[in-house]
């Protein structure tokens, strides 16, 4: 209850101080006690101070990138579907910039282990299927292993980087997702691989000391055109058929914007994916 | 008529040798030549016509035996140490022995032995020889560079080596399990068709001079491995072209060679055969019939230059083609050069394969 009352007094006062700013639009429409901050922790997964962090975090990334990057983690989802619910959450709190409510919430319940990324406005241009699954990809892992402020971390950084490169014209998709960076592992391989081409190098550089070998054969000596073949015949004994299947790859076509989208029940249009975790 | 008297040079009386370049007999004293037959009118070893026989057995071309005029001036040096032999004329004066390097300190007559039927004289001299050697040390990126400067020639001998000469007929009959296949697709179906023939061949084919090291001082290898030896240029024994060199005894007998050389004239026609069936993706024989037929052997020696160096208390032994000038020998290795090479290589390739993965990472 007392953790309750202090988020309503921070969004409050957060509010007032304009260091949030809200669409004309959204203002208008939802009351200021319904605005929440960018980062509600209700199921209690994070300490004040990560808390305080991850939330100027979240916020200078979406003053600067005029689109909301948010987090939400509650402990149920009320008998809604986890989609149903981040949707809701979104629409109703007021969360987006702009007039098209540009951005993206991610939603963790901790009830059933669900988890939702919900876009909204430029947030379903900037983030594709194929990207949102690539960032989800990133940070599901430490959200599995329980290490929640690592995986909101990676979370706001990666969207950061999704909505600069959506504002390029080119979002992150299909083909066109980030390069991985470059891991230390691939350097044991390659020294592997190198350190055992070099060896290979080597020994076959070696084998010019040996010029002693045993002959097998006495090709040498053959008399030219002696070989006469007296009788040949190739004779056709059975034939035999095998058949296998051919997989054939299936590929998935992505919408013109490689993003699919649906219609929430306030009427909103939503890009988004989850499961659980 | 003395010993050396077949020899000795008309001109100045000096002992003469048989000189590879001119292909004659050659005074070092005064630089008279003169050729073979005009210094002697020796019979000519005619090749006996064989009877073709029905039965599968070597027989010798023809059976000479040293007669008591071939053998005069030739000498059998016994080696003390190793118990090598080496035939050569009194003016060779072999002191040391090839194989092992020790002085030759027994000398007896030979005769009643088996007399070569052909000799293949020798073609390449000395300098030739050294040359190779050196050329053979080049280009080899581990060979140890103490090896290479502190090397120095311990011995150097021209000899002729005793080979049996084998020649066959051969008869085969190879039955092969061969196989086609063929691949297509069909509505998202591979068919692959596989088509079983029994192939057969059956055939003649012939080797001739199939020579077979006939010297157990000799190593099998090396002989083997300065082949091929041109027959054609073989000429008609004669013992004033073993004058300057020195000759090795045939101690092998012909079985011993012939199992060798029939094992390596067998696997020639084998592979021939093979190689007649063509259009399949895979031959494998299934059971073959091979006969050696009209075999016959001679008795032949070959020039051969070895050279002896001893390295780190090992020694290392080379062998040059007398007659082709293909030089052969087994070298040490330098390990710290080896390994530095690997490595460093090794280093190269994986630091080239990173800046690749790097420039694709950031691309």
């Amino acid at each position: 209850m007392k953790k309750q009352i202090h988020r309503i007094l921070l969004t409050v006062l957060l509010a007032l101080s304009g260091v949030w700013t809200i669409s004309a639009e959204a203002a208008g429409v939802i009351p200021d006690e319904r605005l929440l901050p960018r980062l509600v922790d209700e199921a209690d997964l994070l300490t004040d101070e990560e808390e305080s962090s991850l939330l100027e975090k979240l916020d200078e990334i979406s003053e600067r990138q005029k689109c909301d990057v948010a987090i939400a983690a509650v402990n149920g989802l009320e008998g809604k579907t986890a989609m149903e619910y981040a949707d809701d959450f979104y629409d109703y709190n007021g969360y987006g910039m702009g007039s098209d409510r540009d951005g993206i919430l991610l939603l963790v319940s901790m009830e059933d282990r669900d988890w939702w990324l919900s876009s909204c406005g430029f947030g379903i241009t900037a983030f594709t299927d194929a990207g949102l699954e690539y960032l989800s990809g990133k940070f599901l892992p430490y959200l599995s292993d329980g290490d929640y402020e690592k995986a909101f971390v990676k979370y706001a950084e990666l969207c950061d980087e999704f909505i600069t490169q959506a504002k390029t014209g080119t979002p992150y998709g299909e083909g066109n997702l980030p390069k991985e960076p470059f891991d230390p592992f691939w350097i044991m391989v390659d020294l592997v691989i190198g350190l055992g081409l070099g060896y290979v190098i080597a020994f076959r550089k070696k084998e010019n000391l040996r010029s002693v070998k045993k002959k097998v054969l006495a090709e040498d000596y053959s008399v030219p055109g002696s070989l006469v073949l007296t009788d040949s015949y190739d004779r056709f004994m059975y034939k035999a058929v095998t058949t296998k299947t051919i997989e054939i790859e299936t590929t998935t076509d992505y919408e013109s914007s490689g993003s699919s989208t649906h219609t929430s029940s306030s009427g909103t249009t939503h890009g988004g994916t989850g499961g659980k975790f | 008529m003395s010993d050396v008297m077949e020899y000795k040079c008309p001109a100045c009386d000096g002992a003469m040798e048989f000189d590879s370049k001119s292909q004659k007999l050659k005074c070092p004293y005064c630089d008279t030549e003169i050729s073979i037959s005009e210094f002697q009118a020796s019979p000519q070893n005619e090749i006996p016509e064989d009877d073709t026989d029905d039965e599968v057995h070597w027989t010798p071309r023809n059976d000479d035996r040293w007669t008591e005029g071939d053998a005069e001036g030739i000498h059998v040096y016994t080696c003390q140490s190793c118990g090598g032999e080496i035939l050569a004329d009194q003016t060779t004066g072999a002191s040391t022995c090839p194989f092992c390097g020790n002085h030759v300190v027994m000398k007896g007559q030979f005769s009643g032995d088996l007399k070569p039927n052909f000799i293949i004289p020798f073609k390449l001299d000395k300098k030739v020889a050294k040359e190779a050697y050196y050329r053979h040390l080049k280009g080899k990126r581990f060979l140890p560079k103490i090896f290479r400067s502190e090397n120095h020639i311990d011995e150097m001998k021209g000899i002729y080596v005793p080979f049996w000469i084998f020649e066959a007929d051969v008869k085969a009959s190879v039955h092969y399990n061969a196989e086609k296949t063929r691949k297509w697709d069909k509505q998202g179906v591979e068919y692959t068709e596989h088509k079983y023939y029994d192939v057969f061949r059956s055939g003649n084919i012939t080797y001739r001079n199939v020579p077979a090291n006939g010297s157990s001082k000799m190593e099998d290898s090396l002989m083997e491995s300065i082949e091929p030896y041109n027959f054609s240029e073989a000429v008609s024994f004669n013992p004033a072209y073993l004058a300057g060199y020195a000759a090795d005894r045939y101690d092998v007998n012909t079985d011993v060679c012939l199992g060798r050389a029939g094992q390596r004239i067998q696997n020639s026609a084998e592979l021939s055969f093979h190689e007649t069936v063509q259009g399949y993706q895979s031959v494998s024989p299934s059971r073959s019939s091979i006969h050696l037929q009209n075999t016959r052997y001679c008795y032949a020696l070959y020039p051969v230059w070895l050279l002896n160096t001893t390295w780190q208390g090992r020694r290392y032994i080379f062998a040059m083609n007398g007659q082709t000038g293909k030089m052969v020998g087994d070298l040490p290795l330098d390990k710290k050069e080896f390994w530095k090479y690997a490595v460093t290589r090794g280093l190269g390739i994986s630091a080239v394969l990173c800046i690749i993965q790097l420039l694709m990472t950031m691309m």
